[in-house]
């Protein structure tokens, strides 16, 4: 495997956030699974790549990937250390993620350093009201991920802007995805018949400790950025121009650390480096068979096409009694050695393991995360997501152990077929007692807002 | 049939505040770095230079104080007074960034040092046919006197009302009668709650005739007034553990109602409390903070919200002119008012808000949310203000 070699990167800079090492593509990772055709390339555009043309202001993923790559790869230049995005990033100065798409602009990223998941019921009287709801959402997210100055209102009333990012709203990187729940298409806004085909409330699954109060909602919203107080920022403004037409069921904030070593791959807080492989974003065809609802897909409401699903899980980790097992208990527990990220049998982060050289688990044991959640058989390529998680830190629990873990989410096309297949594998896995699902949903993110006069749902509800 | 258009309100205001900002992403800002500026300075005695704009756009005032005391600045439209926008508590000798889309039309800067007569700056006008900033009319301390007035008469009716109830409830405890002292002890906390107390209105009083236990604990003595009468009441405390704490609460108010005809009630609370009141309302009742045990908080908030209304039927013609957003303050008001009135029980008691279902909560809660987002603009246009035609 030429990923045998990946370690560590060429890039002799700083390579940390938002960047990593260019890297093959796999799929894997706690809730993910992934192809293991033998021979195949896992060479493929890194997210650097995705990144680079973000930055280069091309309008989304998708459709760079579409009009055949990016824009450094047609040049031959790839001119920036990463301490350049570093440097960007810690000022808070992100270039602006366009807005405007097929699909919406959050979705293919990696994970930015700060981000919140916010769930709603809607409150809107009528469909007019709940129309009136997704064009505002709509307008601000447009502000917002552009930035500018915001408007003065002299004495007709307060400012305008919380100024929390003082007198210029900053883009920083920032990205808003929306989508809906199933509970949205009940008899308040004549929706049932346009609900989605793969959409339904979350399953509980056998090691789950459900929290209804941290579950579900009609819609959700996902705000990321370069900082903390960007998300924040927007969340405010969001709400502030919303109210009345949805009121907010759960909040969640996250970071996503830096790698460590530089290089690598961002870790969780059970010390493992998190979700080390992913279908290649960059890549279209896969794209379109794992993550996008594609146009005239069996079943589908035509409004869907180029949405996906959004699964969102809230696990929080028992930290403590994680602490007190044994390393290598643990590296058996994930299949991987902590320090490095290495699989068990091989030398390096994305080197394939070779189950089939391992038929009893000697080395990786049957039960090992990373080998339930990705058998690597041509069988499970299907089952495959786009896995995106972050870290959440919210206090402390009723016996003053911490109230940290993961926000795991992931997209996809079909969430029986993805998420909830890769689940079920992974139900008693050895990792359960160290972790707990708490809270979360089945969502469907919306398809992109087009241009200027789209707006979120449009097709949904007019 | 839709009763309120709330998003529809918010979209509307938004758009007149917002303008273009929102059809264009940053289309109504300042394109970076390219924000002309201008200085001005001005002492108790002149208000600035003339100045000059080659093209309506983005841009900033720097503002010096150059007289001896604290100064506001507004940028005026001289014809009719209106302000586009305004700097308060500018410092002797510092300098104030005024930064706004200086939209076609004439301007001129009013400053007013503490204790001197406003004083108008040269009149400029900015050429073309180019929307920005927009203005509003000042409201004047003299447009704020008679309002003030009444609201104190109205205050003191109710005071008189108040009173008479407190006697009664009262009564009923020295009686004995729990049953009827509940319903007195209802009957007279809303007929208190109508009165906008709920924002300081009265001072000291407020705290010894509607207090909560936070600072104290519920079982201080110097917990006095109303909530602690609910958290007896509905706590089986003894008629002659009671008695005293209905006592004193007829005393307190009796007290108030003998003190307020002497105060004035400042001019700038009557906008204020147009969102003030419900503000606490939505921190305090909605939240099932105040519920000491009647599970009356909806109740307390639709007597807050007859409290609002008041204010607002008294500053109505002064706000129609002004606030764009009146409309859906009235179809805010109305929409929580009959949300929260189907929580009303057969027996004339209340469902407590920590029993409502969520999706009636989130009702509630979302309507109160936006009826204070559009309220919140009274308290700057209802701002008492000096302008050039006064003096």
């Amino acid at each position: 495997m030429s990923s045998e070699s990946a370690e560590p990167p060429e890039d002799t800079g700083v390579p940390e956030r938002p960047e990593v090492a260019e890297r093959p593509e796999v799929a894997e990772g706690p809730e993910a699974a992934g192809p293991a055709e033998p021979g195949d390339s896992r060479v493929r555009p890194g997210r650097r790549s995705f990144l680079r043309g973000v930055a280069g202001g091309v309008a989304g993923g998708v459709v760079a990937g579409a009009a055949g790559g990016y824009a450094y790869r047609g040049s031959g230049a790839r001119p920036d250390p990463a301490a350049v995005a570093n440097l960007a990033a810690l000022q808070g100065r992100l270039p602006a993620v366009p807005f405007h798409g097929t699909h919406q602009a959050g979705i293919l990223p990696e994970p930015k350093a700060a981000t919140a998941v916010i769930s709603f019921n809607a409150t809107a009287e009528n469909r007019a009201e709940l129309t009136d709801l997704f064009r505002m959402v709509t307008e601000r997210a447009r502000f917002l991920t552009a930035g500018g100055t915001p408007p003065v209102v002299g004495i007709g009333g307060p400012s305008s802007d919380s100024g929390t990012l003082g007198p210029t709203v900053v883009p920083d990187g920032l990205t808003v995805t929306f989508g809906v729940g199933s509970t949205l298409f009940d008899d308040r806004y004549g929706l049932a018949s346009q609900l989605p085909a793969h959409l339904t409330p979350m399953k509980s699954f056998p090691n789950d400790n459900l929290d209804p109060a941290q579950c579900g909602g009609d819609l959700i919203l996902q705000l990321t950025a370069g900082n903390e107080d960007v998300v924040l920022h927007a969340l405010r403004d969001i709400a502030k121009n919303t109210r009345g037409g949805m009121q907010a069921n759960w909040r969640i904030h996250g970071f996503s650390s830096p790698a460590r070593p530089p290089g690598t791959v961002p870790r969780n807080q059970l010390g493992f480096m998190d979700g080390i492989a992913n279908p290649a974003v960059t890549n279209v065809p896969e794209m379109n068979e794992l993550v996008w609802v594609q146009p005239g897909a069996a079943g589908e409401p035509a409004w869907t096409a180029g949405g996906s699903y959004f699964v969102v899980r809230l696990i929080r980790m028992f930290v403590e009694f994680w602490d007190r097992v044994d390393v290598y208990e643990q590296q058996l527990m994930f299949g991987r050695y902590r320090a490095s990220g290495y699989p068990l049998d091989a030398d390096g982060i994305y080197a394939t393991p070779d189950y089939a050289a391992d038929p009893t688990g000697e080395v990786i044991p049957l039960t090992a995360h990373m080998r339930l959640a990705n058998p690597r058989t041509p069988q499970t390529a299907q089952n495959r997501i786009l896995r995106r998680a972050w870290n959440y830190d919210r206090g402390l629990d009723q016996v003053g152990d911490l109230d940290v873990g993961l926000i795991f989410t992931c997209y996809q096309q079909d969430v029986k077929r993805q998420f909830e297949t890769v689940q079920t594998r992974l139900i008693d896995e050895p990792l359960v007692d160290y972790i707990s699902p708490v809270g979360g949903g089945y969502f469907l993110a919306l398809p992109g807002v087009v241009d200027d006069t789209d707006y979120f749902g449009r097709a949904l509800l007019a | 049939m839709s009763t309120r258009r709330l998003l529809a309100a918010t979209t509307v205001a938004t758009a007149a505040a917002i303008g273009a900002a929102l059809v264009a992403g940053c289309g109504s800002s300042p394109p970076a770095g390219s924000s002309s500026s201008t200085a001005i300075s001005f002492t108790d005695a002149s208000c600035g230079g003339t100045w000059h704009l080659a093209r309506p756009g983005w841009h900033t005032f720097e503002i010096t104080n150059e007289a001896d005391y604290g100064a506001e600045v507004d940028l005026t439209n001289p014809a009719s007074g209106a302000v586009y926008d305004e700097l308060q508590n500018i410092g002797p000798g510092t300098t104030v960034a005024m930064t706004l889309d200086v939209g076609s039309g004439t301007y001129a800067f009013l400053c007013e040092v503490e204790d001197f007569d406003p004083v108008a700056g040269p009149t400029v006008t900015v050429a073309g046919h180019q929307a920005g900033t927009r203005t509003v009319l000042p409201i004047t301390y003299n447009d704020l006197y008679p309002l003030a007035k009444e609201y104190a008469k109205y205050t003191e009716a109710g005071l008189q009302v108040l009173a008479g109830q407190t006697s009664t409830l009262a009564a009923d405890l020295r009686a004995g009668n729990l049953t009827a002292a509940k319903r007195e002890w209802l009957t007279a906390h809303l007929q208190y709650e109508t009165l906008g107390a709920a924002y300081d209105a009265f001072g000291n009083f407020d705290d010894e005739i509607d207090g909560r236990a936070d600072a104290v604990g519920v079982n201080s003595s110097q917990w006095t007034g109303f909530y602690r009468l609910e958290y007896g009441l509905w706590h089986g405390q003894s008629v002659q553990e009671l008695v005293p704490v209905a006592d004193t609460l007829n005393t307190d108010v009796h007290k108030l109602l003998a003190w307020w005809p002497s105060q004035q009630v400042p001019l700038i609370d009557i906008g204020l409390r147009t969102h003030e009141i419900l503000e606490n309302a939505l921190e305090f009742q909605l939240t099932g903070h105040d519920d000491y045990g009647s599970g009356t908080t909806l109740a307390t908030t639709l007597a807050n919200i007859q409290g609002t209304r008041y204010l607002l039927s008294l500053l109505h013609p002064l706000l129609a002119p002004r606030d764009p957003q009146l409309p859906q303050i009235y179809t805010g008001l109305n929409l929580l008012q009959s949300l929260i009135e189907k929580e009303r029980l057969q027996n004339g008691w209340w469902v407590p808000v920590s029993s409502l279902p969520t999706a009636a909560r989130q009702q509630i809660d979302a309507a109160c949310d936006q009826v204070l987002q559009v309220l919140a603009p009274i308290a700057s246009i209802a701002e008492p203000r000096n302008t050039a035609n006064e003096f």
